[in-house]
C-alpha cells in the first residue's frame, strides 16, 4: 500500500531536484538578484525595506557560516561572537563611549581623519574616535578574523561535537564581557550615538534604502567568493577534512592551516557584518549577539543545504521573509481559527514570538527527513548505462604514454627507504618491534603475514598517522621521522587504505584533484581572485588527474563526475589508487590493494601496479593474495608480532621454515616440509 | 559574620547548587556514555521537570511558600512530587529517543546533535507559550528550619537537598553496578556492536538511559524549585550549560566524574559569586569548559580521551 505514496514522494522530490539544476539555479538567482535591486523601488513602505536591510545582515551572516560549518564541517555554535567582535570594534571606534584626554599623541590620527578634538568649557580636550565606515569594514574583518585564529588554534584539533561545545562557551563569553566592561561597551544599556556612514559626502543617516544596497552588495561579494573557494584547491581540501579528516591529511592536506583559515574567513565575515549591523542601527547591545542568533544561523544554514550557496541565500531569505512577513498575517489566521473553533490557544498564540519553535521544528524535521537541506550541495549523477560501461574495451596494462610520475630525481644506486629499529607499542601490545628495512629504488617490495603482525602500523608509522616510540625513518637519506602526514606526502611518499578512506561525498575528480593539494599553490586569495597562472594551474591539476586515471582504462574515466560514495568496491580501490598517485610519489604504499576484487580484476591491478614501476614507482605493498606477491614482489618481507621474521624472494620465502609456522603453525609446518 | 563563615556558608551553599547540578549532569553522562550524543534537549527535560513539580503542588493545595507541611504529610508529598516528577521527565526522554533520535542512530556527524538543538527549542517555546514568560512562584512545603554552624546557617531544605540527590546517585551507582541491565549499559557504553552480538537489547539500553538519565533531571527541576523558590522557562539553558560544563570537568562518560564536576562547578558558582563578582561567574564557568576540552579533554575522572569524530 506503501509504494505508490513512496513514489509520488519520489516525484515531487525529483521534480524538485531537476528544477534546481545549475542552470536553472543560475537564471532563477539572476531574476531573485534584479527583484532584489528593484524592491526598495516598487515597495516604498520604508517598515518593509528596514526589514530588508536588517534581513541582509543575517543572510550575509549565514553565508560566512557555511563555509565555516557546510564547507570544512566545522560545527561552530558560537559564531554570533565574532559578529559582535567586529560590532563593538567599528561601535567602540565610531562613537562617544571611548574619550581619552586629548594630548599630542592624537595629532597624526586627527590629521588622518581617524579622530576628532572634542572642546569641553572645563578646559580639558577630549578624543572623539571617528573611523570611516568604509574603514572600518575591512578592519573589523581582520580583528575578527586575528580572534578567530586565536581562539581556534588551540580548539580546531577538537571534533565534531566536541567542537560546537567549545564554540558555544566563547560564544557565551563574548557578550558577557561585553556586558562586564561598561567603560569599553556601556554594557547591557549598550552603545549609544554610533557614527552613521557617509558616501562621499551623503550621510546614511536612519534611512534603510542605503543600507539596504551596501547588504545586497556584500551578499552579492560573498555568494561570490563562496562559489570560487568552493571550487578550488582550498575548498576541495576543506571538504576533503570535513569528509574525513586523516584521508585529507595523508593526502597532504594541512587541516590545522586549512581548518584556521576556514574558521578565520568565517570570523571575518562577520566581523564585517557585524560594523554594518551596528552602522544600521547605531547601537549595540550584547543582546544582539547570544546563542539564538548563532542558532538562527544554523537554521538557515541546515534548511537550505549545509555547503550548497544557494541552499543558505535561500534559506536565510524564506527565514526572514517568514520572521518579518507572513507570520504575521498566519497569526490573523490562527486568531480566527481560534475564535471559530474556541481553542483559547490558538487565539492567544503569536506565531512572530514563537519564531523559536519553528527554528526547533525546522532543525528536527530536516535532520529527520532531508538533511541535505533543500537545495542539496551535491546531487548524485545518473549510474552509467550498460553500454557506456562496456564502451572502450582498454583495460589491463598501462596504455598510453605518460609523463613521469614523480619529480623528484633518485639516484638509483642508493636505497630509498631505509628504516632502523622502528618500534611502537600500544599499551601492552608491541605492535611493531625494532623493525629493519632499506629498500632500492625502482623495486617492489610485499610485506606479508598473519593478521596483527604490525602490517598497517608500519605502514602508519611510515607515513606519520602515528608516531614511532624509536627507530628511524630515512627516505633518500632525508630524516622523516616523525613528520606530520602531509609533510611526508610532500616528500613524496603517498598510500592507500587497508578499509578505504575516499572522500565519500565528492566526486571522483575532486577526491583525485585533493592528492594533487601537495602540488599546487593555490591559496585562498588565487582562488577567490582567479589570477591567469591560477587557472593554468588548475587546468594542469585536472589533466594530470585525467593522464592518472587513464591508467585503468574505461574503469573510473566515465564516473569522473559520480561521487566516490557511488562506486563499485573495486572501483573505489582504483580511486585510491588514483589519489596517491596523483600526489606524485616517489615510493607508494598500497595496502591490499586488491582486496574485494575478483580473479580478472586482480589479475589486471597486478599488471598496472608492474607498470608503476616502469614509470619509477617503488612500491611497498601489503597484501594478502600469495599469488600476487609471487607475480610481481622483488623481494618479500615477512612480519609476525611486529618483528620481520623474513626477508628474500618471494621463492626463498616460500621455502622459509619459520614463515610456515608462523602462517600454519609448528605442526602443520613440519608437515608440510617434510612432503 | 567572620570571614570563615562566610566562607562555611558560601560552601553550604556551593554544595547544594553543586548537587543539583550533579543529577543534571549524570544525564548528560550517561546518554554521551552510551550513544556518544550531546543531548541539548536534555536542558528543557529539567526546565519541564520544575514545572511538573510545580503543577503537582499545586494541584495538591500547596501554593507558593504558605502552606507548610511536617512530619508524615511533608514527606509523604516530597515522595510522590518527588516520583511523579521523574517519571513525567523520565517518559519525556523517552519519547524524545523514540520519536527523533532513534531514526538518526548511526548517522554520522553532527546531525543527532543538531536535532536536539531543535528538540530543545520546541520544548522550550511550547513550555513558553503554555505558562507564559513571567517567573512563577515555586510551591515549597518544607519549613525553615535553620540550624547555626558557627555564625553560618544550615537550613532543613539543603539537608534534604543532600539527601535526595545522594540517595538518587548511591541508586544510580548500585543500578549500574549491579544490575543486569546495568551491566548491559556498561557493556553497550564500551562496544555497542560488541554488545548487540552478546543478545544485549542495545535499543532497550538506550532507552533506560534516557528514561534515567531523564529522570534525573527531573529531580534537579524539583530541588531547583524548592531551592530558589521559584521557576520560569529559561531555567533550562543557564543550569544545563553549567550542568553540562560539570560532565566534562568530570570527564563526560563517566558518572562519578559528573557527581565530582557538579558539586565543584556548585562550589566555583558560589564562592566565585562571594570571592570575584557574580556577573564574572558565567565568565569563568565557560572558561573551564574551554580549557578542559582544550587541554584535558577526558576530565578529571575520564580515562580515555573522547573519540568520536
Amino acid at each position: 500500500m506503501s509504494a505508490p505514496a513512496e513514489t509520488r514522494r519520489n516525484g515531487i522530490t525529483g521534480i524538485w531536484d531537476r528544477m534546481l539544476s545549475e542552470e536553472w539555479q543560475l537564471k532563477v538567482g539572476l531574476v531573485l538578484f534584479i527583484l532584489a535591486l528593484a524592491f526598495p523601488l516598487i515597495d516604498g513602505n520604508e517598515g518593509d525595506i528596514d526589514a530588508a536591510a536588517n534581513a541582509t545582515a543575517f543572510a550575509i551572516l549565514a553565508l560566512g557560516l557555511n563555509i565555516v560549518v557546510g564547507f570544512a564541517g566545522l560545527l561552530d555554535l558560537g559564531y554570533a561572537a565574532f559578529f559582535a567582535i567586529g560590532a563593538y570594534t567599528y561601535g567602540i571606534f565610531s562613537s562617544y563611549q571611548v574619550q581619552p584626554e586629548w594630548s599630542s599623541f592624537w595629532e597624526p590620527f586627527r590629521w588622518l581623519g581617524l579622530v576628532q578634538q572634542l572642546h569641553s568649557s572645563s578646559g580639558v580636550d577630549h578624543v572623539h574616535f571617528a573611523v570611516s565606515f568604509w574603514l572600518m569594514l575591512p578592519i573589523s574583518a581582520l580583528v575578527a578574523a586575528f580572534f578567530g585564529v586565536l581562539f581556534g588554534a588551540p580548539t580546531l584539533r577538537l571534533k565534531g561535537d566536541y567542537l560546537a561545545i567549545v564554540t558555544l562557551g566563547f560564544g557565551e563569553i563574548v557578550p558577557i564581557v561585553a556586558r562586564n566592561t561598561p567603560y569599553l561597551t556601556n554594557g547591557a544599556q549598550g552603545l549609544n550615538g554610533v557614527t552613521t556612514p557617509s558616501f562621499f559626502g551623503y550621510s546614511f543617516g536612519v534611512q534603510s534604502t542605503p543600507f539596504y544596497y551596501v547588504g545586497l552588495a556584500m551578499i552579492v561579494v560573498l555568494i561570490f567568493v563562496s562559489m570560487r573557494l568552493k571550487d578550488s584547491r582550498v575548498g576541495r581540501a576543506w571538504m576533503a577534512i570535513r569528509e574525513d579528516e586523516i584521508a585529507a591529511e595523508a593526502m597532504g592536506v594541512n587541516r590545522t592551516r586549512l581548518k584556521l583559515l576556514a574558521f578565520a574567513i568565517g570570523a571575518g565575515f562577520a566581523g564585517s557584518t557585524g560594523t554594518f549591523y551596528v552602522a544600521k542601527l547605531q547601537t549595540a547591545t550584547p543582546e544582539m549577539f547570544m546563542f539564538p542568533v548563532s542558532v538562527m544561523l544554523l537554521v538557515m544554514i541546515v534548511l537550505g543545504g549545509m555547503g550548497s550557496v544557494a541552499g543558505v541565500v535561500v534559506g536565510a531569505v524564506f527565514l526572514q521573509l517568514l520572521q518579518s512577513w507572513f507570520l504575521q498575517d498566519l497569526t490573523q489566521g490562527v486568531h480566527w481559527l481560534g475564535r471559530v473553533t474556541g481553542i483559547g490557544l490558538l487565539e492567544r498564540v503569536d506565531l512572530v514570538q514563537s519564531i523559536e519553535l519553528i527554528f526547533g521544528i525546522i532543525l528536527v524535521l530536516m535532520m529527520l527527513y532531508r538533511r541535505q537541506g533543500l537545495i542539496p550541495a551535491r546531487r548524485d549523477v545518473h549510474a552509467l548505462t550498460l553500454a557506456q560501461q562496456t564502451a572502450v574495451p582498454s583495460r589491463g596494462g598501462i596504455k598510453g604514454e605518460m609523463k613521469p610520475l614523480h619529480r623528484k630525481a633518485i639516484d638509483p644506486g642508493k636505497p630509498l627507504l631505509q628504516i632502523s629499529g622502528l618500534r611502537k607499542a600500544f599499551g601492552g601490545i608491541q605492535a611493531v618491534r625494532g623493525l629493519d628495512l632499506t629498500v632500492m629504488p625502482g623495486s617492489i617490495i610485499a610485506v606479508i603475514g598473519p593478521n596483527g603482525s604490525g602490517k598497517t602500523t608500519f605502514f602508519n608509522l611510515v607515513t606519520g598517522l602515528t608516531q614511532p616510540d624509536a627507530g628511524k625513518v630515512l627516505l633518500a637519506g632525508e630524516d622523516i621521522t616523525g613528520l606530520k602526514p602531509d609533510a611526508i606526502v610532500e616528500r613524496g611518499v603517498a598510500r592507500t587504505f587497508q578499509n578505504l578512506r575516499l572522500f565519500a561525498n565528492m566526486s571522483v575528480m575532486e577526491n583525485a584533484l585533493v592528492g594533487v593539494h601537495s602540488r599546487t599553490t593555490t591559496g585562498a586569495l588565487g582562488a577567490v581572485f582567479r589570477p591567469p597562472w591560477v587557472k593554468r594551474e588548475e587546468e594542469a591539476a585536472r589533466q594530470h588527474v585525467l593522464g592518472v586515471i587513464s591508467i585503468f582504462g574505461n574503469r573510473l574515466m566515465p564516473r569522473v563526475q559520480h561521487l566516490a560514495r557511488t562506486l563499485s568496491y573495486a572501483n573505489r580501490r582504483r580511486l585510491e589508487i588514483t589519489r596517491a598517485l596523483v600526489t606524485e610519489p616517489v615510493l607508494l604504499l598500497l595496502d591490499e590493494p586488491t582486496a574485494g576484487m575478483n580473479p580478472t580484476e586482480t589479475l589486471e591491478l597486478t599488471d598496472q601496479i608492474r607498470d608503476l614501476r616502469e614509470r619509477g614507482v617503488t612500491i611497498l605493498l601489503i597484501e594478502h593474495k600469495l599469488n600476487v606477491v609471487n607475480e610481481i614482489a622483488d623481494r618479500v618481507i615477512v612480519l609476525d608480532h611486529g618483528e620481520k621474521i623474513a626477508e628474500g624472494t618471494p621463492a626463498e620465502i616460500q621455502r622459509n621454515k619459520e614463515v610456515l609456522s608462523a602462517y600454519l603453525g609448528r605442526t602443520a609446518a613440519t608437515a608440510a616440509a617434510a612432503s | 559574620m567572620n570571614s570563615w563563615d562566610i566562607l562555611l556558608q558560601q560552601i553550604i551553599n556551593g554544595v547544594s547548587l553543586g548537587a543539583m547540578y550533579s543529577l543534571l549532569a549524570l544525564g548528560f553522562t550517561m546518554v554521551y556514555g552510551i550513544i556518544e550524543l550531546i543531548n541539548f534537549a536534555h536542558f528543557n527535560v529539567f526546565m519541564v521537570g520544575s514545572f511538573i513539580a510545580l503543577w503537582l503542588m499545586q494541584a495538591m493545595g500547596i501554593v507558593g511558600q504558605s502552606t507548610i507541611l511536617y512530619g508524615l504529610p511533608l514527606i509523604g508529598v516530597l515522595v510522590l512530587v518527588l516520583v511523579v516528577t521523574m517519571l513525567g521527565a523520565g517518559v519525556l526522554g523517552v519519547a524524545i529517543e523514540r520519536v527523533a533520535l532513534r531514526p538518526l542512530r548511526g548517522v554520522s556527524g553532527t546531525a543527532p546533535m543538531i536535532t536536539t538543538i531543535g528538540l530543545s527549542y520546541i520544548i522550550y517555546n511550547l513550555v513558553l507559550l503554555n505558562v507564559g514568560a513571567d517567573t512563577k512562584n515555586f510551591s515549597n512545603p518544607l519549613p525553615n528550619i535553620p540550624w547555626a554552624i558557627g555564625g553560618a546557617t544550615l537550613r532543613l531544605r539543603e539537608v534534604l537537598l543532600w539527601g535526595v540527590s545522594l540517595v538518587l546517585m548511591m541508586g544510580l551507582h548500585y543500578f549500574v553496578r549491579r544490575t543486569k541491565m546495568g551491566k548491559a549499559m556498561q557493556a553497550t557504553a564500551q562496544d555497542q556492536e560488541a554488545a548487540r552480538m552478546m543478545g544485549v537489547d542495545v535499543d532497550n539500553v538506550v532507552v533506560i538511559t534516557f528514561f534515567l538519565g531523564s529522570a534525573l533531571a527531573g529531580a534537579a527541576g524539583l530541588i531547583f524549585g524548592l531551592y530558589y523558590n521559584y521557576t520560569s522557562f529559561v531555567i533550562g539553558y543557564t543550569a544545563g550549560l553549567r550542568a553540562f560544563t560539570a560532565a566534562v570537568l568530570g570527564g563526560i562518560g563517566n558518572i562519578p566524574g559528573a557527581m565530582l564536576g557538579g558539586i565543584l562547578i556548585g562550589l566555583i558558582e558560589s564562592l566565585g559569586g562571594q570571592y570575584l563578582e557574580v556577573r564574572w561567574t558565567d565568565v569563568i564557568i565557560f572558561s573551564i569548559l574551554v580549557l578542559v576540552l582544550v587541554f584535558r579533554p577526558s576530565g578529571l575522572m575520564g580515562r580515555t580521551a573522547p573519540s568520536k569524530s
